[in-house]
């Protein structure tokens, strides 16, 4: 949460100021058009969440369309009338080139990439959010304390993407009464000397997104090489878990669903100015028994992880 | 089969399309550096993350099967050697990382045949060619079924490749299959994926050289890796051993999609080995070079069934060749010791010995790995194998002879509460030399703390004999031109095996713990193995002399049978400490009594085992990327068996310096080790063997 409070605090005083000028586009939009790049389960699984959210809440009554990302140019909005929402980088990256009266709010989008589409279009904040696939790290780190409370000496493997966050981590890190331990690499082929030399003095291993790092292609080697040194590896997605990570804290589509249907909700009936980029609220944990089993690590099932997680955060 | 001339074309060819490639990923890199300099920050967005990062499916990689059982919930002891030890000991030869495992024995250049050979065991017994042990190098068996142990030299795979050395300590036939009585051997190598793009590593010392090349790389879902390699050692002092060896070998690992994924595994080894020591055989097997070549190949298919279920298929083959001719000096002197007629009535002045081996095996095992529920895992399977012969001197035949052999086998752990584990299994077998037999097991680990743990457990192995035991014809004849009543035939008969020997039989009964105080890791146990029926070589009363034969050895005339039993008892320690994190002492101990329970065991059989080992390991990583290791080897007395003798205490210590070094673009390690630091010229295995000082540097290079 640390550095999305960051980014809020300094966000908090922007928009105050942006806000004078908010009559300019402040209207109620009356309705919801959701963009995807194909019908796949998790997009499809967002937009029932989401749409039921919306039939239990009461106080609202958006119209909900879902088009497909080649009817995003097509798509006329109708001034101040529509609130998009965009599932997944495409789609978010289509609907950036919209009207900049139109909001968009990102689902399914990690954090460094929201900020270059941010970058990279006219948009402002105000009408450009998201809600980021991007746990906080502080959330992470209080899963790898509750998973494995000896852990000490954590190591994180960086590249060129992950490299920016390294003060945050390491900030966070520290709060969280971590030694953080760090690599980074430049090319594909350092990857494992790397880690290597990080697995030796490290008890742990969490994976930070990265397109260079963390890929389809490097899954095996480095969860291997991790297995032979029998270090675990905290993930950042379900099927890190699956592939052969010790545990994880993901959010849903159901849980993104439900967060999205707050703050269209929320943003309908303030001012129609999105919040700033936001980490998911309600999260998941993803354990594999079976890794932990092999490494000799007792751990609690995955609810009792949860709520002592839920725990750890409402502390201020 | 390729020759050694096809073998250099082959790994020099391989150097250039590494070196080819190495140049375009490095102009690659400079493109790139430039590019990033250009941009700055600036990342364009295919460089940045998508949601497939976060929600797309990735292969499972810790599969049921891939993960292993805890040490802690094991059913029998473990060692394991990781790459990290294999460094640290400098050793050049992987039987030499055995001194590490309590309760192993490790004889350098053993016996007369197949003398360029380490001689391991495990628990005693040991002989110039011990045959109780399991040796699998992925999954794949490589004992020969000629005596049932393993050629390592012959082996074709560089140390470099390996990745770990798992060794199960005591009988495992129900997870390992036939020969798993000792003690099974693990080798795994590192995959293809984790291997760095090119490798070349030197070796040059006293009387030992080599050079390895490794390339590496990966094609959409295909990795896979390729190692050539040479080597030439000299051997010891006052033995015609030397040994020299080409090898290459591949691994390839295809993942077709999420849930199904192909290895396959080819090797080939050729080489030349000195054989026959002046002094010891100076009638028939003299001084001679031998030439050896073997391949092999296997396909592992592995499929996911489920979140916790895999199926996995998997064939090889293997071929081993040895070419071995000799001819003997000339036998009418000798012949005329006994009769001056019958030595001028020889057909032939000195026999020839064509004494060519060569032994093939196919194996194709399916198993089928599962949980049921979260506190049971099961794994079962079945296998199927083919072994033959041809040894024309050995079989007194020259056909090939044909051993097959059928498995099934079950594994189930169980964890009826937190902290009690509980492993059952058993393995089936059936084969052409003992018919049908099974070898049960059981084990309850308790585990009160996650860092302590103790286990109770019960084995039985079986061990089928071997060739040589079972089938070998050994003689030396020589025809005459004479009448009756003169032997139309002078005959030296070795071996004469009778057949029908039973399998040997061990029962291993343990109380094991494994734990960690502090920042010390302990492993420990005592045992009581029972083993009977054991295996011996001994005179065959009942040989019959054909009419007109001379049999000039009557006394010593031998077979393979089963006699006397015995009870192997002892503890064994193994200590981790690290101390600090730069610094790690390993410490291991062995205790071991071999006592006679029905008499007929071979002679010095109780004293085949050194009564103490010790073994201790200290490492430390300097600043500046020096680290060094030293490493201390003590076994007391022992007398060796077939073709050992009684050799006394040892003390060895190894020492090792290695500077590692980075330049980005070249990354690797320059090391020296010096064996047997004090230079004590001791003996090992037998009286024949004595070692002295070597020393070695050595330069590894990543690129």
């Amino acid at each position: 949460m640390f550095k999305i409070k960051k980014i809020a605090n300094l966000l908090t005083n922007f928009i105050l100021v942006v806000g004078l000028f908010a009559p300019y586009f402040a209207h109620a939009y009356t309705g919801v058009t959701i963009v995807m790049a194909s019908a796949s389960d998790t997009n499809l699984e967002f937009i029932d969440t989401f749409k039921l959210e919306l039939i239990n809440n009461k106080s609202t009554n958006f119209r909900v369309k879902v088009i497909d990302l080649s009817e995003v140019e097509k798509l006329v909005v109708a001034e101040n009338s529509e609130l998009v929402i965009a599932l997944g980088v495409k789609a978010l990256e289509a609907s950036s080139k919209l009207k900049l009266t139109t909001p968009v709010l990102g689902v399914f989008t990690p954090l460094p990439t929201f900020n270059s589409l941010l970058a990279n279009s006219r948009r402002e904040l105000g009408n450009f959010s998201a809600i980021v696939l991007d746990q906080p790290y502080s959330r992470r780190f209080s899963l790898i304390k509750t998973v494995l409370p000896e852990a000490k000496n954590l190591g994180v493997l960086l590249g060129p993407n992950s490299l920016l966050d390294v003060e945050d981590i390491r900030d966070t890190g520290e709060l969280a009464q971590f030694n953080i331990l760090q690599e980074s690499i430049r090319q594909q082929s350092d990857l494992i000397p790397h880690l290597t030399t990080l697995l030796e003095i490290s008890d742990a291993l969490m994976a930070v997104p990265d397109s260079l790092v963390y890929t389809r292609e490097t899954v095996q080697p480095i969860l291997l090489t991790s297995y032979r040194h029998q270090k675990p590896v905290f993930g950042f997605s379900q099927s890190y878990v699956r592939a052969g990570a010790l545990a994880a804290v993901y959010s849903t589509s159901k849980q993104l669903a439900k967060q999205a249907a707050e703050i269209s909700i929320k943003s309908q009936q303030a001012l129609s100015i999105l919040p700033p980029p936001q980490a998911p609220k309600y999260f998941s944990v993803a354990l594999n028994y079976q890794v932990a089993r092999s490494l000799n690590i007792q751990i609690a099932d995955e609810n009792t992880i949860n709520k002592k997680m839920l725990a750890l955060e409402s502390q201020p | 089969m390729l020759t050694s001339r096809q073998l250099q074309v082959l790994s020099v060819g391989l150097l250039f399309v590494s070196l080819a490639a190495r140049a375009d990923v490095a102009l690659a890199e400079v493109v790139l550096a430039d590019a990033d300099l250009q941009a700055g920050q600036a990342y364009t967005i295919t460089d940045h993350l998508s949601e497939d990062d976060y929600l797309g499916d990735l292969p499972k990689v810790l599969t049921v099967s891939r993960l292993s059982q805890s040490i802690a919930d094991a059913p029998s002891a473990v060692t394991v050697i990781d790459r990290a030890t294999i460094r640290a000991t400098g050793a050049v030869d992987i039987p030499e990382l055995f001194r590490l495992v309590p309760g192993m024995y490790v004889g350098t250049n053993a016996g007369y045949v197949y003398n360029t050979n380490h001689a391991v065991s495990y628990h005693g017994m040991n002989t110039a060619y011990p045959g109780n042990m399991q040796v699998l190098i992925n999954g794949r068996s490589v004992y020969t079924p000629l005596f049932g142990g393993v050629k390592w030299s012959e082996l074709p795979i560089a140390l470099m490749d390996i990745e770990r050395i798992e060794i199960t300590r005591g009988p495992n036939a129900a997870s390992y299959g036939a020969n798993a009585f000792a003690a099974t051997v693990n080798i795994l190598t590192s995959t293809p994926s984790e291997t760095p793009a090119n490798t070349a590593l030197a070796t040059h010392g006293n009387g030992r050289n080599e050079a390895f090349y490794r390339h590496a790389g990966k094609t959409g879902d295909l990795a896979y890796r390729v190692t050539t390699g040479y080597r030439q050692d000299d051997g010891l002092d006052e033995r015609n051993d030397f040994k020299r060896t080409r090898f290459a070998n591949a691994q390839a690992d295809y993942q077709i999609n999420l849930n199904n994924n192909f290895e396959f595994e080819f090797g080939l080894t050729e080489g030349a080995r000195g054989e026959g020591n002046a002094g010891e055989d100076n009638i028939v097997f003299l001084p001679r070079t031998k030439q050896m070549n073997n391949y092999y190949g296997l396909a592992r298919w592995k499929h996911q069934l489920s979140e916790t279920s895999d199926f996995q298929l998997q064939a090889y083959h293997s071929y081993d060749r040895s070419d071995d001719e000799t001819t003997s000096v000339n036998l009418r002197p000798l012949i005329a010791l006994i009769s001056p007629i019958l030595a001028a009535g020889l057909v032939s002045d000195s026999i020839y010995i064509n004494n060519e081996v060569i032994t093939e095996r196919t194996d194709i095992e399916a198993q089928h790995i599962f949980g049921l529920g979260a506190n049971i895992r099961a794994v079962w399977g079945a296998s199927v194998r083919q072994d033959t012969t041809y040894a024309p001197h050995y079989l007194d035949n020259k056909k090939t002879d044909r051993f097959d052999l059928q498995r099934l086998f079950g594994h189930v752990e169980w964890r009826p509460h937190a902290v009690l584990t509980v492993n059952t299994g058993a393995m089936l077998e059936h084969n052409d030399f003992t018919g049908t037999d099974i070898s049960p097991r059981v084990s309850l680990n308790f585990k009160p703390h996650p860092n302590h743990a103790l286990r109770l457990g019960i084995s039985s192995a079986l061990r089928t004999p071997n060739y040589v035991e079972e089938k070998f014809n050994q003689k030396y004849a020589i025809a005459t031109t004479l009448a009756a009543p003169f032997p139309r035939l002078v005959l030296q008969q070795v071996l004469a095996d009778k057949g029908n020997v039973n399998p040997e039989q061990i029962i291993s009964k343990e109380l094991g713990y494994v734990g960690k105080l502090g920042d010390v890791q302990l492993d420990g146990r005592i045992f009581s193995d029972e083993i009977t029926d054991v295996i011996r070589f001994n005179e065959r009363t009942d040989f019959t002399v054909p009419a007109g034969v001379l049999l000039v050895n009557p006394t010593d005339v031998d077979t393979g049978l089963n006699s006397g039993s015995a009870k192997v008892e002892g503890l064994e320690l193994q200590t981790n400490w690290k101390i600090g994190t730069k610094t790690n002492l390993l410490l291991n101990h062995s205790h071991i009594r071999i006592r006679e329970t029905h008499t007929g065991l071979e002679k010095n059989f109780t004293k085949s085992m050194p009564v103490n080992t010790l073994t201790a390991m200290l490492t430390h990583d300097f600043k500046n990327g020096w680290d060094a290791s030293l490493a201390y080897y003590q076994t007391s007395e022992s007398t060796q068996l077939g073709d050992g003798d009684n050799v006394d205490l040892i003390r060895r210590c190894d020492i090792r310096a290695a500077r590692k070094f980075n330049t980005g673009r070249w990354n690797g390690e320059v090391s020296a080790v010096v064996e047997n630091l004090f230079n004590t010229h001791y003996e090992e295995f037998a009286d024949y063997n004595t070692l002295k000082r070597r020393a070695r540097v050595n330069l590894r290079l990543d690129f």
